[in-house]
């Protein structure tokens, strides 16, 4: 079946153009490369505002409208299958945005300028796959795909220890696909290797809750062990304790584009991964496993950050909190109501602009500081008294911290208010052990704030700039998102509502 | 007329709007700055013309007294996919809200008023700007919170007056200190706000919303005590946790530490959030969920965290030296006060308190503004604000020092004055539930105690800081006489009109001066009639509205409530309490004047010297000056001796065991694996098998190659010896 239209196929390809146009531009003509991603990321914005526009907000499911689908390999039953729904919608426009703003805030890259836009628009594209791509086969070819300019970004553009950080990200993350590419092969043989053996959404609805298999000899229900393969693999990406350890290195060492990526939109493929594959395919397991999540989600909350509290580099603080902050989503997911499932989604989205936001400012201050000490190994401040020397900075600092701690008025509160509506009617005792996180997400980031920008400015201080004009434009749609969104979630929620109320419905069936 | 969203949402949008403009005007400074700084304050006059007009009508009676207007839109829904679930905003308004409205918008504007004095000459260009940003966006989240009809919007607000309160600390950010103090604030305050919001969930889990009407409702169709949450009825978990709120916000023990340091901000943000309204929401929000303390058997508690609070904030008070701080000090002895009335059922006499506390505190810190903004140490360039440098000032401010003896008075609780009535009445009702309950005693003796204690150090104050002699000559001598001006002291005078007791009591014998019930007895006082504890009657009839449908219930003519002349209750229960009202009235009464009297005694007229009471109680006094030395408890104690360590072990743990050993760990492991698979296949695979077929290969190429010898005679002999060979087999 071909689609009505292939603006799907569009938004995915538009990056790949730019790809192939900055390879078509000489090496020297640097500013020339800047500008053509940026206008390659602003064509992707506008064909990511028609697909909202022409996104029907009261379908739950698959938008058959704009659904593309074409044979790959025919031999295996392998779709170029692109869909969209509720819950991939603002991921791909969150997508659109932040790659936009990285573009311009990567402004200032001065090494091997080709390679560095040529690798983003690439990953862009990679990015934009995972979210469409309803083929299971298609979805993990991207889901590795996207590894490789990941790879190079952080080992290439990042800090000092760059290949380490590099070399473990790839490797981690690998070693979840691989429990991934298991759970799809498995799927595909037990299906028969029928034309839908990768179609995503013929395997969902709970085929498989009576299929058992056999493993050593043992005869084990099938959805239980996949599930548990899926999960860890998208876990890894979450990132959910045990399996954090990557992505305070990644952050510390990957370039400010890269780490708003990566937290901005990154670690939401490992939230959507549940969403989309692993609790529509295998319900019972969900519901089976539902008090697992939680506490894990729980110990993200809490173990996040405790962590990012003693931590004296700003982005690794950050980078900790981005662990505690995926928690309440993993808590949401948990949660399976409809409030949870909900806030779960705002929050993916929400982490993604607020997080972006900490990001980038600490990019900004990078720029002018060349170091991201709050205190020094050696026990003398990094900072301080930046209020007095950059108001405007501080200024969006501020509305950042407020809207990651989820002070009422900025996004983040709506989504973590609503996961806590909905965990606590599964899970009470999580929900009173969850607002900890809540007391202590607000301790680390003030204090953070008190000790960088309260106080008289210190000497080396005295010589950074305040945001320039490039700066400030390409936080303020950023500032706009994080309020609009946080006084009125409506346009966010009434996108994605009816999808998850469907997965809502179908998990709450087992 | 009836009050629609649209009609009574200006109150909050005003100043709000105010906030938005001057969040890009403030800063540039110059006559940008200025025009922030007028729009402020014409936006909260404006807001307050609105809380008028629905005072009036609330008070002045279009509206049966028991009468409360409550209108809601949805905010957002998550109604689809087979899925339900809606959230809804509105406004609740009964005749407590209309109370506070005014009172909230008129001490706003007349703050507001002085601010533009106390800010005028402030350091940087643009700052007094950011000053009156934040104040507006203030005084719009707290009307919005007074006009919530739920528990969520109410939460809304609260949060968004912390981040005020936070920010306005702060102001002066190029000190460390601020830094500290704002923090310490925002997190103390943080503590109570993170239980409110779990009690929030765990009502609109239970009843499927937080709105007030549906709340009380679901109190009286018995909800609250048949649901139980970890083993507790749902009143007791979900009031506790709400009350905590309250503990946090109104800095009742043992969250009280954050107060005395939020006096870091400027002197009138002091005035507007730190003792008029904001700490005071705390206790309006008690207020509101009054039936959840009630059920749940929460009120013993209430009560014993009010009278702790009351008295313990009091004793801190008679040691400090610092003008502000003793005024802080106050402030949270004072809200103790009206968390006892809460706790011993005194509805009523509590928001009274809440209201009269609000004007004659809110005057207080201004006046304590004008004192300390006209106070210059010319070496430190800094503003005096310690007590032992001032003395005799009322010559030099007459006009502050009357407005200020006046809330003095008020406070201390002489007859006449606004805190008497307010105060009398809470401590009259702890009587009367101490003879129902003993263990009430206690909270009852506090506070009376308290009483004794508050007239003492407000007077001691006054006596140290307006009269003697000037005790550091230069700083007087540098002091300019005060004038007569708008907004100096006009808002002074202003506010403390309204300490006189006839406002809100009339007199000793409840005449009301505003009467809107049974004039023609004209027994009763227009706020006892007015303000009564949520009961079901008052539900039982209203269903909820929604946004825009006409209201067919306005009164068209003024109809009298029948209330009977004993509140409802019997012919002896009222003789009961009203005998110990009595008891209670005279005892505050000598109370009041016998703190008065030993302040005056050693610090007026000399005749005892407080350095004996120093001397002989050393230990205690310096337990007082350390505050009973909580700070350092939460923060030496808790802080930094238990979450900090913690903290750096499991980071530590984190990233120097976990990461390195069971992370890092495995892939060496793998290595390791690897080398030995390695070496395996050097050593068999390799060495013996590949490289042992290569050197088999290789032998036996040293023995071919004999035989390769190219020389076509051995061929051909090898050939014959070969087909010899055939034939010898055959």
């Amino acid at each position: 079946m071909s689609g009505h239209s292939n603006l799907l196929s569009w938004i995915l390809w538009m990056p790949i153009i730019g790809v192939l146009g900055t390879l078509l531009i000489p090496r020297t003509k640097e500013t020339m490369i800047r500008v053509w991603s940026l206008l390659n990321t602003v064509i992707t914005m506008a064909l990511t505002a028609v697909l909202y526009m022409k996104f029907d907000q009261t379908l739950p499911g698959m938008q058959q409208a704009l659904t593309e689908k074409y044979a790959w390999i025919k031999q295996f039953n392998i779709f170029y299958h692109l869909a969209v729904d509720g819950i991939s919608l603002p991921m791909i426009l969150l997508t659109a945005l932040l790659f936009f703003i990285c573009i311009l805030s990567s402004w200032t890259v001065k090494k091997q300028v080709k390679a560095y836009f040529a690798l983003l628009l690439f990953l862009q594209s990679t990015v934009f796959g995972v979210f469409m791509a309803m083929d299971f086969f298609l979805f993990y070819v991207y889901w590795e795909v996207m590894l490789i300019p990941m790879f190079f970004l952080i080992g290439i553009w990042g800090g000092e220890n760059r290949e380490y950080a590099a070399v473990k990200f790839f490797l981690y993350t690998f070693f979840g696909s691989i429990l991934m590419l298991v759970g799809m092969v498995a799927l595909y043989f037990v299906t028969g290797q029928g034309v839908d053996s990768f179609n995503i959404l013929a395997l969902s609805g709970g085929k498989f809750t009576n299929t058992t298999v056999e493993i050593f000899g043992m005869v084990l229900p099938f959805a239980k062990i996949f599930f548990v393969a899926l999960f860890i693999g998208f876990a890894i990406k979450v990132p959910v304790f045990p399996f954090h350890t990557w992505l305070p290195h990644a952050h510390v060492q990957a370039p400010t584009a890269i780490s708003v990526i990566l937290a901005g939109v990154l670690l939401k493929m490992g939230t959507y991964g549940f969403l989309r594959i692993a609790f529509p395919i295998f319900p019972s397991a969900s519901v089976y496993f539902a008090d697992a999540i939680a506490w894990l989600g729980l110990i993200n909350v809490i173990y996040g950050a405790f962590c990012a509290m003693a931590q004296n580099d700003v982005k690794k603080l950050v980078a900790y909190s981005s662990v505690s902050h995926m928690g309440f989503v993993m808590l949401g997911l948990a949660a399976m109501t409809v409030q949870g499932m909900n806030g779960a989604v705002l929050q993916m989205f929400n982490h993604g602009t607020s997080t972006a936001m900490m990001f980038l400012l600490i990019g900004i201050l990078y720029e002018r500081s060349h170091h991201r000490w709050i205190v020094r190994p050696d026990g003398t401040k990094g900072f301080g008294g930046l209020y007095t020397q950059l108001p405007k900075y501080s200024i969006v600092f501020i509305i950042a911290m407020f809207a990651s701690m989820g002070l009422p008025g900025l996004s983040g509160f709506i989504s973590e208010a609503l996961i806590f509506l909905g965990i606590y009617s599964k899970f009470t005792t999580i929900t009173v052990l969850a607002v900890i996180g809540l007391l202590l997400g607000a301790a680390y980031l003030l204090w953070m704030f008190k000790r960088m920008f309260f106080g008289e400015v210190i000497e080396e201080c005295k010589s950074y700039t305040d945001m320039n004009a490039r700066e400030i434009f390409y936080m303020t749609p950023l500032c706009i998102a994080v309020i609009v969104f946080g006084v009125y979630p409506a346009p966010l929620l009434n996108m994605m509502k009816a999808s998850v109320g469907k997965l809502v419905s179908l998990l709450a069936t087992f | 007329m009836d009050y629609t969203i649209s009609s009574v949402a200006p109150i909050v949008l005003l100043p709000f709007f105010a906030f938005v403009i001057n969040a890009f005007l403030a800063r540039k400074g110059g006559k940008a700055t200025i025009a922030a700084v007028f729009l402020s304050c014409a936006a909260i006059a404006g807001s307050s013309v609105y809380a008028f007009r629905i005072f009036k009508d609330f008070v002045w009676g279009n509206y049966a007294t028991n009468y409360h207007i409550h209108k809601f839109f949805t905010w957002f829904d998550l109604n689809g996919g087979g899925q339900e679930f809606t959230v809804n905003m509105g406004i609740y308004i009964d005749n407590m809200a209309a109370v506070m409205l005014l009172m909230v918008t008129v001490v706003a504007t007349m703050i507001h008023i002085f601010s533009t004095y106390y800010m005028k000459d402030d350091m940087h260009y643009g700052r007094n700007g950011r000053f009156f940003v934040y104040m507006s966006l203030f005084t719009s989240a707290m009307l919005g919170l007074v006009l919530s009809d739920n528990l969520f919007s109410v939460f809304i607000f609260w949060e968004l007056m912390g981040f005020c309160s936070y920010s306005l600390i702060g102001f002066y950010y190029e000190k460390e200190k601020t830094g500290n103090a704002n923090v310490k604030a925002f997190m103390t305050t943080r503590v109570g706000d993170v239980f409110f919001l779990l009690g929030i969930v765990a009502i609109w889990t239970a009843i499927g919303s937080v709105g007030f009407v549906d709340i009380y409702n679901a109190v009286d169709s018995g909800l609250f005590t048949s649901t139980k949450v970890l083993g507790m009825p749902l009143a007791t978990f979900a009031g506790l946790c709400i009350f905590m709120g309250t503990i946090g916000k109104s800095a009742q023990f043992p969250l009280n530490v954050w107060l005395p340091d939020a006096m870091n901000g400027p002197t009138p943000c002091s005035a507007l959030i730190h003792a008029a309204t904001m700490v005071a929401a705390g206790v309006y929000l008690s207020l509101r969920i009054y039936p959840l303390l009630e059920v749940g058997e929460l009120t013993t508690f209430v009560a014993y965290i009010g009278g702790i609070t009351a008295f313990g904030a009091a004793t801190i008070a008679l040691v400090q030296t610092d003008f502000k701080a003793v005024l802080a000090f106050s402030t949270i002895s004072q809200l103790g006060y009206m968390v006892l009335g809460v706790g011993v059922g005194s509805y009523n006499a509590a928001f009274m308190h809440l209201i009269t506390h609000a004007i004659f505190k809110a005057c207080l810190f201004l006046s304590a503004g004008s004192v300390i903004h006209s106070l210059h140490d010319h070496h430190t360039h800094q503003h005096v604000q310690e007590m032992p440098r001032m003395g005799g000032l009322r010559h030099k401010m007459k006009y502050t020092w009357i407005a200020m003896w006046c809330c003095t008075l008020a406070i201390a609780g002489i007859p006449f004055f606004s805190g008497f009535v307010s105060k009398d009445r809470i401590l009259g009702d702890a009587l009367v539930a101490a003879t129902h309950n003993p263990v009430m005693a206690v909270p009852a003796a506090l506070g009376f105690l308290g009483a004794l204690l508050t007239a003492f150090y407000m007077c001691r104050m006054m006596f140290l800081a307006f009269h003697g002699e000037p005790r550091d000559k230069e700083v007087y001598d540098h002091t300019h006489e005060e004038k007569l001006s708008w907004n100096r002291n006009a808002p002074l005078l202003f506010l403390s009109i309204f300490t006189l007791g006839v406002w809100f009591s009339g007199s000793l014998t409840g005449q009301g001066l505003v009467k809107v019930a049974d004039y023609k007895n004209g027994k009763y006082e227009w706020f006892q009639t007015l303000i009564e504890a949520p009961k079901k009657g008052n539900f039982e009839n209203y269903k909820r509205e929604a946004f825009g449908n006409t209201d067919s219930r306005v009164k068209d003519s003024f109809e009298m409530t029948k209330y009977d002349k004993q509140h409802g209750l019997s012919e002896a229960e009222y003789h009961h309490v009203h005998k110990w009202h009595v008891i209670g009235a005279i005892a505050s009464i000598i109370i009041a004047f016998s703190g008065v009297f030993i302040a005056a005694m050693m610090y007026l007229w000399k005749k005892w010297d407080p350095g004996f009471w120093v001397k002989t109680f050393n230990r205690y006094y310096r337990t007082l000056q350390n505050k009973y030395y909580m700070d350092e408890l939460y923060i030496k104690g808790m802080i930094q001796g238990m979450l900090l360590p913690f903290n750096n072990l499991l980071a530590k743990l984190d990233m120097g065991i976990y990461d390195r050993f069971v992370v890092d760990g495995s892939a060496v492991a793998t290595k390791f694996v690897m080398k030995i698979a390695n070496w395996f296949d050097n050593l068999f695979v390799d060495t013996i098998m590949v490289d042992g077929t290569g050197a088999s290969v290789k032998f036996f190429n040293l023995v071919l190659r004999t035989f390769q010898s190219g020389k076509i005679q051995f061929y051909f002999i090898m050939i014959i010896l070969v087909l010899f060979g055939y034939i010898l087999a055959l």
